[in-house]
């Protein structure tokens, strides 16, 4: 460790680290653009200059190695005016395009010119004239006269998506953001370009003029595209998902996030289904919950009583949160007293920094809570050769991925079940051969736990109120009420669920609800 | 001094001849007649004393510091001069304006898909006008936003927007106001933004 000094405070850092990064661990607020903490300094935009006592200059703090001793003053005269130099050159061709800029809100320049800018320009030259609305991208747009030639983008598909489209051409006051000729800038972690831009010059199309970030309620989440598991920061106005962001977390997803993760959101807003439906006299109509569970209870239950658990199966949602998987479980093991339950998990391409082969969010929960087939016992493919054959004639269907996997023969397979009791949460074909339909809640609407390929256990928070929609556990437990169990007095509290899981289940012994909290935390070993 | 002293005015005592109720009848056609005759006297000279304004033919000439209902500005080329950036929304006390943005292919590259103001709302405080920062809402000094059902206090976009030139008397006041001289450096008055 190395003890230094700054603005009077002494304070500890580790050996060997640059200087802005631990001051900006300590709490000091020194302004910066071309610093990012998961990228290659650059120390190109000027903006985080120190004065070290026994240096002849002003340093850039970004690459400056600390040195036990050292005496540090970020804040004095002569900083605040050489920052003040920066800034104004900085502004110097910077468009004044705030009011239309989705950047403005979040943006540094704004906030450094707030606290460093002069009021009034003093030049009287036009501003430089550039290419405003750059298609560079499928899902990034790019406007040149905002760039302030941070390079982060650059060094960012350089060294993170490996991809390199992008860079700075020409030379001096000449010098343009753009990408190299008939090479799109259409990586898969392309809009994280437009999230480490510290201006609005890389903008995401999907986002552009949609929405003022100030008017956007932020929740920490996390993204529940694949079984990674990438932190995001859920935008929330107006009872709408508006957009993800990535949220910093060292142990998952560093800053970033996938193209493809932070666009899935649309379902959240579109096509959802609100209202249960029950099929009377061969057509589906509208039911209360009351009556669209009670008659799933007595379908199955007929089924059960009858022909027992061998009649009926449950193909599970690894959408589903660790709280309500460990309620459905029970629910089928002791309501629908079968053990024919597998999870359906999707399965797709996958690269080596963040995208997963698994494309849902939960699988591993799934497996760790006894909801996935083990070998040996009736998997997916069992209950699907069960139904063929007319032995399972009662199904209860989480979700739509089923769907998915069994491809064109889906309805086929779906229409000879005898009783189908769906939950899904948007419109689907799978909908049309169901004989109860139960609305689900998206990942935006729940609290509890996911857990990620790797294990850990992470919080997804409610972003959006669901109104008077019973959650998903809250349906299980009636579910599980109607069909004659025994269970706790009380509603589906997450919390109480997840203490439950923690006592019973190994993996997630040493957890606790409270101490997840942002980051998430990995369970035992096994 | 305890308490200090509060005057009280008793009500005069009436006088026997104030209790005769035709005499007070002709008392009060004497007052009207005084008027009446002065009105008449004022018409015919051409110098009418009436204070009285037709309400609605006439009005009362307003200052320019008077804030009435919010509009938005018609640029010349009939588009507004608005590009949403949401600041009135946010600047609003009490929420009554609502905007979805949108994208245009000209220059402005922004403008409101939807600008919707709840006039029942609206306090009239004149906080979107400050905080504009493309003159693109005033207030102007229209008054007459009654209406006989409430969803006709919600008014749209197409009609606010009212021609620039009809609110150059404000605007000048505002630009004063708020020590603003002259247009703003961004977006060019009428022509559109450079």
């Amino acid at each position: 460790m190395a003890r230094i000094t700054v603005d009077g405070a002494p304070i500890e850092v580790p050996d060997g680290s640059m200087l802005l990064p631990s001051l900006l661990d300590h709490g000091f607020q020194i302004p910066h653009y071309c610093f990012h903490p998961k990228l290659s300094i650059d120390g190109c935009c000027r903006m985080c200059l120190v004065r070290v006592e026994g240096m002849p200059k002003l340093t850039i703090s970004c690459n400056t190695p600390v040195r036990d001793g050292m005496v540090v003053d970020t804040r004095g005269p002569e900083v605040v005016k050489a920052r003040q130099g920066v800034i104004e050159m900085l502004l110097l061709n910077h468009p004044l395009d705030c009011p239309i800029c989705d950047q403005a809100g979040e943006c540094y320049l704004q906030d450094y010119a707030f606290e460093y800018g002069t009021r009034q320009a003093r030049t009287q030259e036009p501003r430089r004239k550039l290419l405003k609305r750059v298609d560079v991208g499928p899902r990034v747009v790019l406007d040149q006269e905002r760039c302030i030639l941070c390079r982060r983008c650059v060094r960012f598909c350089r060294e993170i998506a490996k991809t390199g489209e992008l860079g700075i051409f020409n030379l001096g006051d000449r010098s343009v953001l753009d990408i190299f000729p008939g090479e799109p800038l259409a990586n898969d972690y392309s809009i994280c370009t437009a999230d480490i831009c510290p201006v609005g010059a890389l903008l995401s199309k999907d986002f552009h003029h949609k929405m003022r970030v100030w008017f956007l309620d932020e929740t920490e989440s996390v993204c529940p595209g694949c079984a990674n598991g990438c932190n995001v920061k859920i935008g929330t106005a107006r009872r709408k998902v508006y957009r993800l962001v990535p949220r910093r977390n060292d142990h998952v997803n560093d800053t970033w996030m996938c193209d493809s993760g932070r666009l899935n959101y649309r379902f959240v807003n579109e096509r959802r289904l609100r209202e249960p439906h029950v099929r009377r006299a061969g057509s589906l109509v509208s039911a209360s919950w009351e009556d669209a569970i009670d008659e799933a209870a007595r379908r199955l239950g007929a089924l059960t009583r009858t022909d027992g658990g061998g009649a009926v199966a449950a193909v599970v949602s690894p959408h589903l949160t660790n709280e309500e998987l460990f309620v459905l479980g029970r629910v089928i093991a002791g309501g629908l007293r079968t053990v024919q339950r597998d999870v359906a998990i999707r399965l797709g391409a996958a690269d080596e920094l963040l995208i997963k082969a698994e494309k849902v969010a939960n699988g591993r929960g799934a497996r760790d809570l006894g909801l996935a087939a083990a070998a040996g016992e009736v998997d997916l493919a069992k209950i699907r050769a069960g139904v063929e054959a007319g032995s399972i004639r009662g199904l209860f269907v989480i979700g739509t991925d089923v769907w998915e996997l069994w491809g064109d023969e889906s309805a086929a397979i779906f229409e000879r079940i005898e009783t189908l009791i769906v939950q899904v949460t948007n419109e689907h074909p799978l909908v049309a051969h169901a004989d109860v339909v139960l609305p689900g809640l998206t990942f935006a609407e729940k609290d509890g736990t996911f857990t990620n390929f790797a294990g850990r256990v992470q919080r997804v928070r409610r972003a959006l109120d669901p109104g008077e929609r019973p959650s998903d556990g809250e349906v299980f437990l009636r579910l599980g009420r109607r069909l004659g169990m025994e269970l706790p007095p009380g509603g589906f509290e997450p919390e109480a669920v997840f203490a439950e899981i923690t006592r019973t289940v190994t993996r997630y012994r040493d957890l606790s609800w409270g101490a997840l909290g942002s980051l998430g935390l990995p369970g035992r070993e096994s | 001094m305890a308490g200090g002293v509060i005057t009280v005015v008793r009500r005069p005592r009436l006088r026997a001849m104030d209790t005769i109720g035709p005499l007070l009848i002709l008392r009060g056609l004497a007052v009207t007649t005084r008027h009446f005759l002065r009105n008449l006297w004022g018409f015919l000279r051409g110098q009418p004393t009436i204070v009285t304004i037709h309400y609605p033919e006439q009005s009362q000439p307003l200052s320019p510091a008077f804030r009435g209902m919010p509009v938005l500005v018609r640029m010349a080329n009939g588009k507004e001069r608005c590009v949403a950036c949401g600041l009135c929304e946010w600047a609003c006390p009490v929420d009554c304006i609502t905007i979805y943005p949108a994208e245009t292919s000209d220059g402005i590259e922004r403008y409101p898909e939807i600008f919707d103001i709840d006039m029942s709302r609206c306090m009239f405080c004149g906080l979107c006008e400050e905080s504009c920062p493309e003159e693109a809402i005033v207030m102007s000094p229209r008054i007459t936003i009654a209406t006989t059902d409430w969803r006709g206090s919600v008014w749209h976009k197409q009609d606010l927007l009212v021609p620039g030139s009809g609110l150059a008397v404000r605007l000048e006041h505002v630009r004063r106001g708020y020590e603003r001289t002259g247009a703003p450096v961004v977006g060019n008055q009428e022509e559109g933004r450079p």
